[in-house]
């Protein structure tokens, strides 16, 4: 709470609007940077509906429309089943994260839970020394797990930063109130379950961000654990091979991709990044503030 | 209740004479407390189970850095004979040189981007346009590298936009991502594109806690704005440089996805990295034993920078 008068004084103009200069060159600058990171994605939505092939001209709109691009990411099966992995991989990766993580962080935020610092320990030490590449994929062989969904969920399922925001989320909340739900007659299950969690959303809402876009976002693990696998691999992957290795190994393609199609495809990877976004952004920001300065 | 129990324990405890009756109440309290928090270890269980087997199981796999990997699995003790031939070859020192090169670079090129952003957004009096420019600048850290890789790749591939610019100016076309000359600075250019948007959350964070009245004062005293920006949000800021600055330090091992989506065998000269030169030689060659040793190499170097990172922004905290 006092966080958010903090924040409102902040905004609150402490200078008089004036036409300065400095106002209108400080102006121009931020425009030009919101252009250098609007254009380029502006661009990948016009040409994907652009019918032309040539990518040569810089247009603000389509020159001849066409919804080609997305009709062939419809109907196409190579490209529709990526797709899918990739929502349903996002889910399944955001509801094992989110649970295991919060379980983790508010055994954590206990203040005398006996031990506490061995776990806390383990996750520090994930933090500073990554045994590496090779070790992990030796491991996940010799567990029988290759070409199977399960690494790429079960490696990323807890990340230590994110598990210690959330552990600073729960420590926020005052003890008085956990203490007036026990004597209330709630098991500490209760507790968690109907206080702890609604009274965390702000910071719950802002993790579940990242670990939806880290899910959604993720292709190395498929890459490298389901090499055979290749039906099981998510839309990125996907992504990779139309635009990125084509062009730059000389991969050829299993589609060969119009410009269209390619930009369809790159729209239709950022379009749930863009749901999402709005809503979380206005949490996020409060909410790594706070977990910094708590922490 | 139980505090209640457990404290007219503890007086007792400690109202008994005898050390041994001391000792078996400090291990009855202790037994308690752990069948209070039985429950919290069922909620640590699934996570604690997870960083063990894939993070600290592997590490047990790190002792083939000094061992032959053959087809029957371990095989004799070589020492150091890995780390030896690493140093002799010609992959590893270039993918070390490497991944020096572009982390510096991209250190300051980001860190002061980054400042002179929050700088300028920091100046900025309409919230409404401050909250826009910043929702549009952090926009690009939650898209995938794949995503980056490609808008860049969109724009400089051969019969793209900047080709295009440059064939009407009456140039040859330019195979952008298999130059040896231009691959760096595109790199760094998309790793900037990324990033530096989102770099500012933290020096905004810290800007917001500089105290209104020192620029009333400094106003009153005649300083105009770019002063009132050298002289009173700069200085500020540099704790919050400070400690960013080091922890992009300890980062500097780290560079691996960005490079993946965006290199390709024409500029591995000037591209390689440590990360990506263990996954070709582990994951696709399969040398498995000299692959895990130069990785060893490179996260002992990188956990040395964490740690000495850690103690410096201790210091620091110290100081300032």
């Amino acid at each position: 709470m006092s966080m958010m008068s903090r924040q409102q004084t902040l905004f609150s103009p402490r200078r008089k609007l004036r036409l300065e200069p400095f106002s209108i060159v400080n102006t121009a600058f931020l425009l030009l940077l919101i252009s250098i990171i609007v254009i380029p994605i502006l661009k990948v939505l016009v040409d994907s509906f652009d019918g032309m092939a040539s990518e040569t001209v810089f247009s603000l709109f389509p020159r001849r429309l066409t919804l080609d691009g997305y009709r062939h990411v419809i109907t196409r099966s190579t490209i529709i089943r990526p797709f899918f992995v990739s929502i349903g991989m996002t889910l399944a990766g955001l509801l094992v994260s989110m649970t295991v993580t919060s379980l983790y962080a508010y055994a954590l935020a206990q203040p005398k839970l006996p031990g506490k610092k061995i776990f806390i320990a383990m996750a520090m030490i994930t933090m500073v020394f990554q045994p590496g590449l090779v070790p992990l994929f030796i491991v996940v062989r010799n567990l029988g797990i290759m070409n199977t969904l399960l690494p790429v969920i079960l490696i990323k399922a807890i990340d230590a930063y994110y598990m210690f925001l959330m552990m600073n989320f729960f420590k926020t909340i005052p003890a008085s109130i956990t203490e007036a739900a026990k004597i209330d007659g709630c098991t500490p299950w209760q507790v968690f379950w109907r206080i702890i969690l609604p009274l965390s959303k702000p910071g719950l809402a802002a993790i579940s961000l990242f670990y939806m876009v880290l899910f959604w976002n993720q292709w190395f693990e498929y890459v490298i654990y389901l090499p055979k696998a290749t039906d099981l691999h998510n839309f990125q992957v996907f992504m990779r091979s139309i635009l990125i290795e084509s062009e730059t190994q000389g991969y050829d393609g299993f589609v060969v991709a119009s410009q269209a199609l390619k930009n369809a495809i790159v729209v239709i990877s950022i379009i749930p990044v863009m749901i999402v976004y709005p809503f979380v952004q206005k949490h996020f920001v409060k909410g790594i503030n706070l977990g910094a300065i708590k922490g | 209740m139980a505090n209640a129990i457990i404290s007219s324990r503890r007086l007792l405890s400690t109202g008994s004479p005898g050390v041994l009756n001391g000792k078996t109440g400090k291990f009855r309290r202790l037994a308690k407390d752990i069948l209070e928090h039985r429950l919290f270890y069922f909620f640590l269980l699934p996570g604690a189970a997870l960083l063990i087997t894939f993070h600290f199981v592997p590490m047990l796999e790190l002792r083939l850095a000094f061992f032959e990997y053959g087809l029957g699995g371990i095989g004799d003790f070589v020492g150091f004979e890995h780390f030896r031939t690493a140093f002799q070859g010609l992959g590893f020192p270039r993918a070390f040189r490497n991944t020096l090169l572009l982390s510096s670079i991209n250190i300051v090129v980001q860190m002061t981007l980054t400042i002179i952003i929050s700088l300028l957004l920091n100046e900025v009096v309409n919230a409404r346009f401050k909250k826009l420019v910043q929702t549009i600048i952090y926009l690009p850290h939650f898209l995938s590298w794949i995503v980056v890789a490609s808008l860049f790749i969109l724009m400089l591939s051969r019969g793209g936009i900047v080709n295009a610019i440059i064939k009407s100016l009456g140039y040859d076309p330019v195979y952008f991502m298999a130059s040896q000359t231009w691959w760096r600075p595109i790199y760094l250019l998309a790793l900037a594109w990324r990033e530096v948007g989102w770099g500012t959350v933290i020096f905004l964070a810290a800007l917001s806690g500089i105290d209104p009245e020192m620029y009333e004062s400094a106003k009153l005293d005649g300083a105009n704005r770019l002063q009132q920006m050298l002289f009173i949000t700069l200085p500020h800021l540099f704790p919050t440089i400070s400690i960013v600055l080091i922890m992009n330090l300890a980062k500097v091992f780290n560079l691996f996805e960005s490079v993946m989506v965006m290199y390709n065998p024409m500029v591995y000269e000037v591209a390689d990295v440590l990360q990506t030169y263990v996954f070709r030689i582990g994951i696709q060659q399969h040398r498995f034993a000299y692959a895990t040793a130069v990785g060893l190499f490179r996260s002992v170097i990188a956990f040395v920078l964490v740690i000495a990172a850690n103690r410096l922004t201790r210091k620091m905290r110290e100081v300032y």
